[in-house]
């Protein structure tokens, strides 16, 4: 019965998968005959290569800053929007809103809103007495990385809300009601039911979200005009193999750096799952 | 005195496509429209406007006496009148290139050409020049089906030419009776004609010439005048250049300004920027530093957009268009855009030059013969007979005519009528400078030409070049051992 | 006090931060350029629909809807098939192949198929996949195959044992108990999760840019990008874009709200 998701997982997924291990030990264009070069791919990304750092540390830090976020404001939206009544789901609904629009269009809004000089940000800043807030958000290294992980945050914040919705409202009544016998403060109570009850939620959510992150390439794109950002700021391993690929037309070296991205990719979820399900597990 | 170097046999003269005569400009002079059918021998008012590239097109020229007349645009001894279109073959085929701002003309030109030869059909793909040149060449190589590609002169067609897509066309009628002979340098290889440039334009500054006749400016001289123009122009409340720093290609044209005048001649310069490519200098070489050096003295003038390198093409374009910017520094290919944001700037846009030193002047301007349309030599010989076809096309006048009047693109076609579109008339008279092929595109490598952008952008950005020149150089040594 | 005057605040805020860029694009989409860039809060200054217009009549975002429309459900109605299969037969463990089968899916699911941007475009390529419906069809139902798995995996479990193994008494063949009794059970699952799928779909853009190039295959996103850089110099244009090409999906969201917010969460939840 699961005859035909086996077959075209292991064609289209499984086996490319693989390929990638044979594919990084080539210097190749597609084009010609593939020359084997061993691990040489491999010891010139991690010897010669500062933008394959430079990714690294911004998929990393970009990775860190939206799962925290999202995930955060999400379980906050929850806590405030859990009980149903006209204005909570009125709100519900208009917060997950931005997840039905496609990338591309959110990321257009965003390119516009972020204008250093025409755009509603910065227009905003500048009406409330805080021009130095008015930051070239896209155009400056320092804060471009930063600009896009919001808007990534913007766009996804509602769908991670719903998912938490969901696991706060199977949290049996109960747990409140005697925590507030107890005395205990609205802070108390998230502590000591909310978090704790709502852990298998956040774990999902924020795999969900890290995976999300690793896709943040529409984003990038549309917002640093098919470049990865001034100075490479905000080039994540997705675009680094997509320029790779296209750009230069190393097949080898792109599927190199994709095997490093995987590698990044398990670290992060294991230090996740290391984080929270130690303590879920008590 | 009319000569465009990095194509030493370039003599507009002697091969008589655009203008005949030499003449020197006043490069300060406001344009007036000029309205067609002008008569030869009556008065004009701007040197060096040409009408069109055909038999009957006239030229301003000063006489003897010092007044400018109307008179003929010499054509040279051409091999032929030019021919029609080549007859297609039954099929279909895919134009790929990176215009998406001249989609609406082609569709009308292909609409045209589609109902003249029924069952011959051609889909454009178009794509930003951006995402053209980081993967039109690796997707063309996959898809014989795109018979007719464009790609812009430099290291994006030299790559197309090593991968063995580019067909030899130097032994088609059209091309040699069809074409300016000498604008097909830039897509001539080894003798071969590998690409058709059909474009012939100017990466050189557009001005307001209404702001610049109200603030009574002058055109200054050199580096020292550009500096006290950009003061002079902030003080009154203007953006001085609408510099798109946020797209490279586009911020990159300005570059072309800067390094024209860089080195002691032509052939130097060249040479540096071979050099550049290879690895041989990098972006700290006392060439490249001064350079850059001019982009630090135009930032501290405040000639750049705040927040500069945040600047997207859009906002740019807005802020010329809107007449909040005197100056758009891209080239003569951005105006058909901004008529279409404010067509109240039709016949009130002029180039002009920009000579960016102190020193001595190589040249005043920058020309480029570009957007090479070639033939795909991996397409089946069917789809490349209907792409010659098409190619021979557009190569005829007056179909050169609809994509130059709706576009305000020179091409080099012969026998095209400019006087349709006033704009078009009045860049004209700029074919009469002393212009350069743009350097810029002489780095061959793409890697390279990018990261030389990018670092000139960060200076602009407001870094230091002792931080960003080694920084960069670094960069491009890794691109380029990779 | 503390908690409700917060609250109100971070609700408020977050609201604001949703439908005022939303505004912006809405008037916009009225505007001219120059109003867009000087007042990009103000209300147009003509009402018209001038800039739909020209949108309408140059564009062919009408063809790029068909192809979304068509690779997205074919893609989505495949995934389901394909996928509730599978997942019936790891959650009944009818063999082996059900342990092998949710391990291997498991890895799909922490490992996303972009990593297989390299080899894939290489293989596509080496197939005729390029250009083609197929292609991308294939490589989505690949991609979202892993997730909906996992999503209905928990669903078909949830179905009670008794209710299997009483048809399987009966003699039932495992093909006839999947769908007489498991399909029919799991149709509120399989109704979220193809919501689930069809946003996916229907916004993806990485895959169809790598895969797809001629203009008359174009999926929305890869329209709406090429749209950029044919109005490059117009927001006002771009902003109409963006009205045209989600209107479709705001108009279902609005009317289906319910089942696209079980429907975008049911992977999550489900966990």
């Amino acid at each position: 019965m699961g005859a035909p998701a086996l077959i075209l997982f292991l064609a289209f997924y499984l086996y490319p998968a693989l390929q990638n291990l044979q594919f990084a030990t080539r210097r190749w264009d597609g084009i010609t005959e593939p020359e084997n070069v061993g691990f040489r791919n491999f010891t010139n990304l991690l010897t010669n290569d500062d933008l394959f750092y430079k990714t690294l540390g911004n998929n990393i830090e970009f990775t860190f800053l939206v799962v925290i976020f999202q995930t955060a404001l999400a379980l906050l939206f929850a806590v405030y929007l859990v009980k149903n009544t006209k204005t909570t789901i009125a709100l519900r609904t208009l917060y997950f809103f931005p997840t039905i629009l496609s990338s591309v269009s959110v990321g257009m809004i965003w390119l516009f809103l972020y204008d250093p000089n025409f755009g509603a940000i910065n227009l905003f800043f500048k009406s409330i007495g805080l021009p130095s807030f008015a930051l070239n958000w896209l155009g400056s290294e320092t804060s471009a990385l930063y600009a896009i992980a919001f808007t990534q945050v913007w766009f996804h914040t509602g769908q991670m809300m719903v998912v938490y919705i969901a696991g706060l409202q199977q949290i049996p009544k109960e747990l409140y009601e005697a925590a507030e016998v107890d005395g205990a403060s609205r802070w108390k109570q998230f502590t000591k039911v909310t978090w704790p009850m709502a852990l298998p939620t956040t774990l999902v959510v924020m795999a969900y979200t890290t995976i999300q992150s690793f896709r943040a390439f529409d984003l990038i794109m549309v917002m640093t005009n098919s470049t990865a950002g001034p100075n490479n700021s905000t080039s994540i391993f997705s675009t680094l193999v997509y320029f790779t690929l296209f750009n230069e037309l190393r097949l080898g070296y792109a599927a190199a750096q994709t095997i490093f991205m995987v590698l990044t990719l398990i670290a992060i979820t294991w230090l996740q799952r290391r984080a929270f399900s130690g303590r879920y597990e008590k | 005195m009319m000569k465009t170097q990095g194509n030493k046999s370039f003599s507009a003269r002697r091969l008589g496509a655009v203008a005949a005569v030499a003449f020197a400009i006043v490069a300060t002079t406001l344009p007036s429209a000029l309205a067609a059918g002008e008569v030869l021998g009556k008065a004009c008012t701007l040197e060096g406007v040409s009408t069109g590239t055909s038999s009957k097109s006239l030229v301003c020229v000063a006489g003897s006496s010092g007044k400018l007349t109307w008179q003929k645009v010499r054509l040279g001894s051409s091999i032929g009148a030019p021919i029609a279109e080549i007859t297609p073959p039954q099929g279909s085929i895919e134009f790929w290139h990176y215009r998406p701002e001249d989609k609406a003309t082609f569709e009308k030109i292909i609409a045209n050409y589609e109902a003249k030869y029924p069952g011959t059909k051609i889909t454009q793909v178009v794509k930003t020049t951006t995402d053209y040149n980081a993967t039109a060449r690796v997707q063309i190589l996959a898809n014989p089906k795109a018979a007719l590609f464009a790609s812009a002169r430099g290291s994006i067609f030299n790559d197309f030419v090593k991968s063995g897509l580019t067909a030899d066309l130097s032994n088609e009628r059209f091309v040699k009776r069809n074409l300016v002979a000498k604008g097909l340098t830039a897509g001539t290889v080894d003798g071969k004609v590998l690409g058709v440039p059909y474009h012939y334009l100017f990466n050189n500054p557009v001005y307001n010439t209404e702001l610049w006749a109200k603030e009574k400016w002058s055109i200054p001289k050199n580096l020292t005048g550009w500096v006290s123009w950009c003061k002079d122009a902030k003080a009154k409340g203007y953006v001085p250049l609408a510099w798109p720093g946020a797209t490279r290609g586009q911020a990159a044209q300005i570059s072309n300004s800067a390094l024209m005048n860089s080195a002691a001649d032509y052939n130097t310069l060249s040479d540096n920027l071979a050099d550049l490519n290879s690895g041989k200098i990098d972006l700290t070489s006392t060439w490249f530093k001064g350079v850059a050096d001019i982009y630090v003295k135009l930032r501290n003038a405040g000639c750049f957009p705040d927040n500069p390198t945040g600047v997207t093409e859009a906002a740019a374009y807005n802020l010329f268009a809107t007449g909040k910017s005197p100056i758009l520094p891209t080239g003569t290919f951005s105006m058909g855009s901004i008529k279409a944001l404010s067509p109240a700037l039709t016949g009130k846009m002029q180039l002009m030059s920009m000579v960016l030193t102190d020193g001595k002047v190589v040249a005043e301007g920058i020309m480029n013969n570009t957007f090479n349309l070639s033939v795909n030599a991996k397409a089946n010989p069917i789809d490349q007979r209907i792409a010659k076809s098409f190619l021979s096309y557009l190569a005829t006048g007056p179909v050169a005519a609809i994509y130059s009047v709706a576009t305000t693109q020179h091409l080099n076609v012969l026998d095209i009528d400019y006087s349709a579109n006033v704009d078009l008339l009045n860049t004209s008279s700029f074919q009469g400078k002393n212009t350069m092929l743009a350097p810029r595109f002489l780095i061959l490598n793409t890697s390279v030409s990018d990261l030389t952008q990018d670092a000139l952008i960060q200076i602009v950005g407001g870094k230091s070049p002792d931080d960003v020149l080694p920084d960069f150089s670094k960069q491009i040594k890794q691109k380029l051992a990779g | 006090m503390i908690f409700k005057s917060t609250r109100i605040f971070a609700l408020l805020t977050f609201a604001a931060l949703i439908l005022v860029p939303s505004l912006i694009v809405v008037l916009g989409s009225f505007k001219t350029d120059a109003e867009v860039y000087n007042k990009p809060l103000s209300l147009p200054e003509n009402w018209n629909f001038d800039n739909y217009r020209r949108l309408l009549s140059e564009s062919d975002l009408d063809v790029a809807f068909r192809n979304s429309i068509m690779v997205t459900v074919t893609s989505v109605a495949l995934t389901l098939l394909f996928a509730s299969m599978a997942s019936f037969a790891i959650a009944r463990m009818i063999t082996i192949s059900g342990k092998v089968l949710a391990t291997l899916f498991a890895f799909g699911l922490a490992i996303p198929a972009q990593i297989n941007l390299v080899p894939v475009y290489y293989m596509f390529q080496k197939l005729g996949l390029t250009n083609s419906f197929i292609g991308l069809i294939i490589i989505n139902v690949t991609t979202t195959l892993p997730i909906s798995i996992f999503i209905l995996t928990a669903f078909f479990r949830e179905i009670s044992k008794d209710m299997y193994e009483a048809s399987e008494v009966d003699g039932a063949s495992p093909l006839r108990v999947y769908r007489s009794i498991a399909l029919p059970l799991s149709r509120p699952a399989m109704g979220a999760t193809s919501i689930f799928l069809f946003v996916i779909n229907w916004n993806d853009l990485l895959w169809p840019l790598l895969l797809i190039q001629q203009p008359e295959k174009k999926t929305l996103p890869l329209a709406m990008l090429a749209y950029r850089g044919e109005y490059f110099v117009s927001f006002s244009m771009l902003f109409t874009a963006v009205m045209v090409a989600s209107l479709p999906m705001v108009i279902m969201y609005l009317f289906m709200q319910r089942s696209f917010i079980a429907g975008l969460t049911a992977g999550a939840v489900k966990g």
